[in-house]
């Protein structure tokens, strides 16, 4: 067949447009985006309010001032505070939640029944709403009825008064969100365990290789990805956390812990500085943005190979 | 592991109690409350010895507190009310609107794809303050303030990420070809995702829905920031309640069980999927 | 052309990347009503891509389908009234057997009585009957390799596309569907295109075979054309177990006509094939085109004989040259072969094919005088 041929040349080039097919993804995810611009109009708004001089109680005095909310933490010991408490909140949590958790699951690691129940009773804190969890604890360290402080008096803490002392409060905190969220870190490192190949194991027990080389040099490299993105996950949730603190102590006592949001909650209700608010949130934005873009670049691979395996 | 000597296995076995204790003690506690009287509560030292009473339950059940002091009206039960509201609404809600969008996103790597599915992902680090306060002062302007439909609408942004993941995931899974036979048949489009695509997919969409359920029935900040008294569900009303109601913590105790109690049993029930929706789909439980 | 009937099918350079890599490379093919063409090729040829481009399930970069002269630009698959088997059978998992062949039944508006008489007749015809109750991964591999085909049929598609059908089943299935294949097709009168992997299945079942490499249609030709005419060495190397032998020569030329040196004796090539000489050459030798000979026959070679291998119905021997290139020979089974050590061969050189050492485009014999005048 030739190019001379009549009835190849009947068919006149044509632009090609098949309606529903090139359309149909656009049209399916449209509604979940316009969702999405409806998100994203009120976080540039933020950035906006971060940018003026804003005071509810105060409306005619708003106006622009650029920089100066963010200028204006340098000088600021609250600020400084509440980065303090943040970072300390954060780092105290996942590290302590990382070394649990990884310890439990290596308890966990072989399955059986027993040990199957007990993760899946595990599931049961980090299923608990973290602010009703704060509330429980809040009732277990109630310093009339409490069992924790009665506990604490048996050991010999006669004034140990938990989420009330500024010196005890952080303590208390951390250890509501290590009971609720030890279990995340558990389960995901578990998992991980579980998938593991058998065979460096096995070969290493044939050798003799003592358990805490096998730990150290084969276990825990292995374990790694799953590690970074159950910290990472972590990280990115406990330097934001606000739940447990404000139902716990709403911040205090005095500011021992005006983490981010429950500062720029404080600003927003309390003091109505809608302009220092949406500053501190941005700041905590952008330190979220860095944590959560290493984090994705991770959990992306960890998925693709999940999805692999299947 | 098996040769592990008697030593080991006696601290493996005593790590794992205190383990259990720590875990489960806070929670078999505020049970054992729940189930007594102010006086057996207030009882120094703490006793598990105690005739067990369904008054608390019962105060909150028919919103009536009865104490010395004269009868307190509880909203309780409104509360656990607007909880079921906000949660079954906004699951329904964001799987009319993620699974379509997941499909999508797993069959057609169209332009923009990834951008969206990655913009959505990122509302689910983001602080949510930061979306909230902007959100309560539109809110009064747009009449959604104080409304189930604006609550609804924000409660997309936990819901709505995490279903669009997971179920990506189950529809990634499903055979290309599988939907293509389908199609070949003479079956449309549309009859082949209802046909093919959503009854395979069915367990995944199922286990997001359940999810989701549990982290918009957990959420607090939300209507913390938008939601007064009438519409706030239980976690923001359990704070209320502590406030407002002083000692009365056999009814607290009740009421924090009857709020935990709806997400611990789904979990339970969905354990086989939780890893994998923990995880946004990275882990395979 | 001797027919004026148009064809069934009509590819018109087709071409479709994915990225940077090209998957069809300006691919056109015509098959006729009713023809079985066996569209052969080595994995990554394009062949499945160029089956999906016709079912409308990949849209190409470049030129045009037509079925049934109607082109199929803006026609969505299932519209094509094309019906495919997947390789790896594609079953609706939540499905019977007898659901998933109702499949393309249901699509028309059939039910009951007549949708159940046309399932069970092709599923009595398939032999699967008596599994259409269960679920797919309830079935073997041959009956889900059945239940896909009875799938693809059962619309009665006038173009019917199998997309290597027989890759997973196992040797023994191969071989009966392989008999039975051809016997359906040509009761089911579809146009069928035959995508495989397997040269002999090519043979067995394609009218036509278009061979595929790299994204291009390399040669089309019946089965004898292709396998005693390869367009290419690479077609010629992809057709024969064993693989064709190759050898690196230089033909030469004298009174007697052309000829190589195989361990530094004559073998004779086609007289044809004199304008050849002094090029540089691959000589292509069918196993079965090289025989066992007489010292002193007419263009007998020493070679050394180092092992032999029965392969069902031939047996193969491994020969090597003065100069120790290998030769594989091929005879039928149960034949006299030759004794250890030394023996000889000699090349039936209307079979031997010469290719251009550098393009690899065979070097087909010219019309001769001297052919003429021999005779």
């Amino acid at each position: 067949m030739t190019a001379a041929d009549p009835d190849l040349q009947s068919f006149a080039p044509r632009r090609r447009f098949r309606v529903g097919a090139r359309w149909l993804p656009y049209l399916l995810s449209l509604p979940a985006l316009l969702v999405c611009i409806g998100i994203l109009i009120p976080f540039g708004t933020a950035v906006f309010y971060s940018l003026q001089r804003y005071r509810l109680s105060q409306p005619w005095a708003r106006q622009m001032n650029w920089g100066e909310n963010y200028l204006n933490f340098m000088s600021d010991p609250a600020f400084w505070n509440t980065l303090q408490v943040s970072l300390t909140y954060a780092g105290l949590t996942v590290s302590l939640e990382l070394l649990l958790g990884l310890g439990i699951a290596m308890l966990l690691r072989e399955s059986n029944r027993l040990n199957n129940a007990i993760s899946v009773m595990l599931l049961l804190p980090l299923m608990t709403a973290p602010a009703l969890a704060a509330l429980m604890w809040k009732l277990m360290t109630n310093p009339n009825f409490g069992v924790l402080s009665y506990g604490a008096r048996l050991i010999g803490l006669e004034e140990f008064k938990w989420a009330s002392d500024p010196s005890t409060a952080m303590l208390t905190v951390v250890i509501v969100d290590i009971w609720v969220y030890t279990p995340f870190i558990m389960i995901l490192l578990l998992a991980g365990l579980r998938s593991l190949p058998k065979q460096p194991f096995e070969a290493a027990a044939l050798d003799g290789v003592p358990p805490l080389f096998v730990f150290w040099r084969i276990t825990l490299p292995m374990l790694t990805p799953y590690i970074l993105t159950a910290t990472l996950f972590r990280l990115l949730e406990s330097i934001q956390q606000f739940d447990i603190i404000y139902a716990m102590t709403q911040g205090g006592p005095g500011d021992t812990l005006t983490v981010f949001q429950v500062e720029a909650y404080l600003n927003f209700f309390q003091s109505t500085n809608v302009g220092r608010s949406a500053a501190l949130l941005m700041i905590l934005w952008a330190i979220t943005y860095f944590l959560s873009s290493i984090f994705i670049k991770n959990w992306l691979r960890l998925r693709e190979r999940a999805r692999g395996d299947a | 592991m098996d040769h592990a000597s008697p030593m080991t296995r006696w601290l493996k076995g005593l790590a794992l109690t205190l383990v259990v204790i720590f875990f489960m003690f806070p929670i078999l506690w505020i049970v054992l409350m729940s189930f007594q009287t102010n006086e057996t509560i207030l009882r120094m030292p703490p006793s598990v010895v105690f005739t067990p009473t369904l008054e608390n339950y019962q105060a909150l059940i028919t919103g009536k507190l009865v104490s010395s002091a004269g009868v307190l009206e509880i909203q309780f039960m409104r509360n656990l009310m607007n909880s079921v509201i906000l949660s079954v609404c906004s699951v329904a809600l964001s799987l009319l609107l993620g699974v379509p969008a997941a499909y999508a996103f797993a069959r057609h790597k169209f332009r923009g794809s990834e951008d969206i599915a990655f913009t959505l992902l990122s509302f689910r680090f983001a602080p949510p303050l930061l979306v909230l306060l902007p959100l309560a002062l539109y809110f009064q302007d747009l009449g959604l303030a104080n409304t189930y439909i604006g609550l609804i609408w924000v409660y997309q942004l936990i819901c709505l990420p995490l279903i669009l993941w997971i179920v990506r995931g189950y529809f990634e899974d499903i055979s290309p070809d599988v939907e293509h036979a389908y199609r070949l048949a003479g079956h449309s489009w549309f009859s082949t995702f209802r046909r093919i695509a959503l009854p395979l997919a069915g367990p995944g969409i199922a286990a997001a829905g359940l999810l989701a359920f549990i982290f918009a029935w957990n959420n607090f900040v939300f209507a913390l920031v938008l939601a007064s008294a009438d519409k706030q569900p239980v976690t923001v009303g359990a704070l209320a309640f502590v406030t407002a109601s002083g000692i009365q913590y056999g009814q607290i105790a009740a009421g924090i069980v009857l709020s935990i109690a709806p997400t611990l049993a789904l979990a339970l029930y969905a354990q086989r999927y939780l890893v994998e929706g923990l995880s946004l789909g990275a882990v395979k439980g | 052309m001797t027919e004026r009937k148009p064809p069934a099918i009509e590819i018109d350079a087709v071409t479709k990347r994915f990225k940077t890599d090209v998957a069809l490379d300006a691919v056109s093919l015509s098959v006729a009503e009713g023809e079985t063409l066996a569209l052969f090729g080595p994995s990554g040829a394009g062949k499945t891509v160029l089956l999906r481009v016709i079912a409308g399930l990949v849209e190409a970069d470049a030129g045009r389908i037509r079925i049934g002269g109607r082109d199929m630009d803006d026609v969505p698959p299932e519209e094509r009234g094309v019906g495919m088997a997947f390789q790896n059978f594609a079953l609706f998992p939540h499905m019977s057997a007898f659901d998933n062949i109702a499949s393309p039944l249901t699509a028309r508006r059939q039910s009951g009585e007549a949708l159940r008489a046309g399932v069970e007749k092709l599923a009595t015809m398939l032999k699967i009957g008596h599994v259409l109750g269960q679920a797919p991964k309830a079935l073997s591999n041959g009956q889900k390799q059945r239940t896909a085909l009875a799938r693809a049929l059962a619309g009665g598609p006038r173009t019917l596309l199998l997309d290597d059908p027989l890759r997973n089943v196992d040797a023994k299935l191969r071989f009966e569907m392989r008999l039975e294949l051809p016997r359906l097709l040509a009761r089911e009168k579809a146009t069928t295109i035959y995508v495989t992997q397997d040269y002999r299945e090519a043979m067995a079942l394609g009218d036509r075979i278009a061979v595929l490499e790299g994204g291009r249609v390399t040669q089309l030709g019946t089965p004898e054309e292709v396998y005693l005419a390869p367009a290419t060495l690479s077609v010629a190397r992809l057709f024969g177990d064993p693989a064709i032998n190759t050898l690196k020569v230089t033909p030469q030329t004298d009174g007697q006509g052309p000829f190589v040196l195989l361990s530094d004796l004559r073998a004779p090539l086609d007289d044809g094939l004199s304008h050849a000489a002094g090029r540089p050459c691959v000589l292509g030798l069918r196993p079965e085109a090289v025989r066992f000979t007489e010292a002193g026959a007419p263009g007998a070679v020493a070679v050394t004989v180092e092992a032999e291998t029965p392969l069902n119905e031939k047996t193969v021997t491994l020969v090597t040259t003065k100069r120790g290139r290998e030769i594989l020979v091929s005879r039928p089974a149960g034949t006299p072969g030759p004794a250890e050590g030394a023996a000889h061969i000699a090349v039936d050189s209307a079979h031997a094919l010469l290719f251009d050492a550098e393009t690899g485009a065979r070097i087909a014999p010219r019309e001769t005088t001297r052919r003429g005048a021999a005779a």
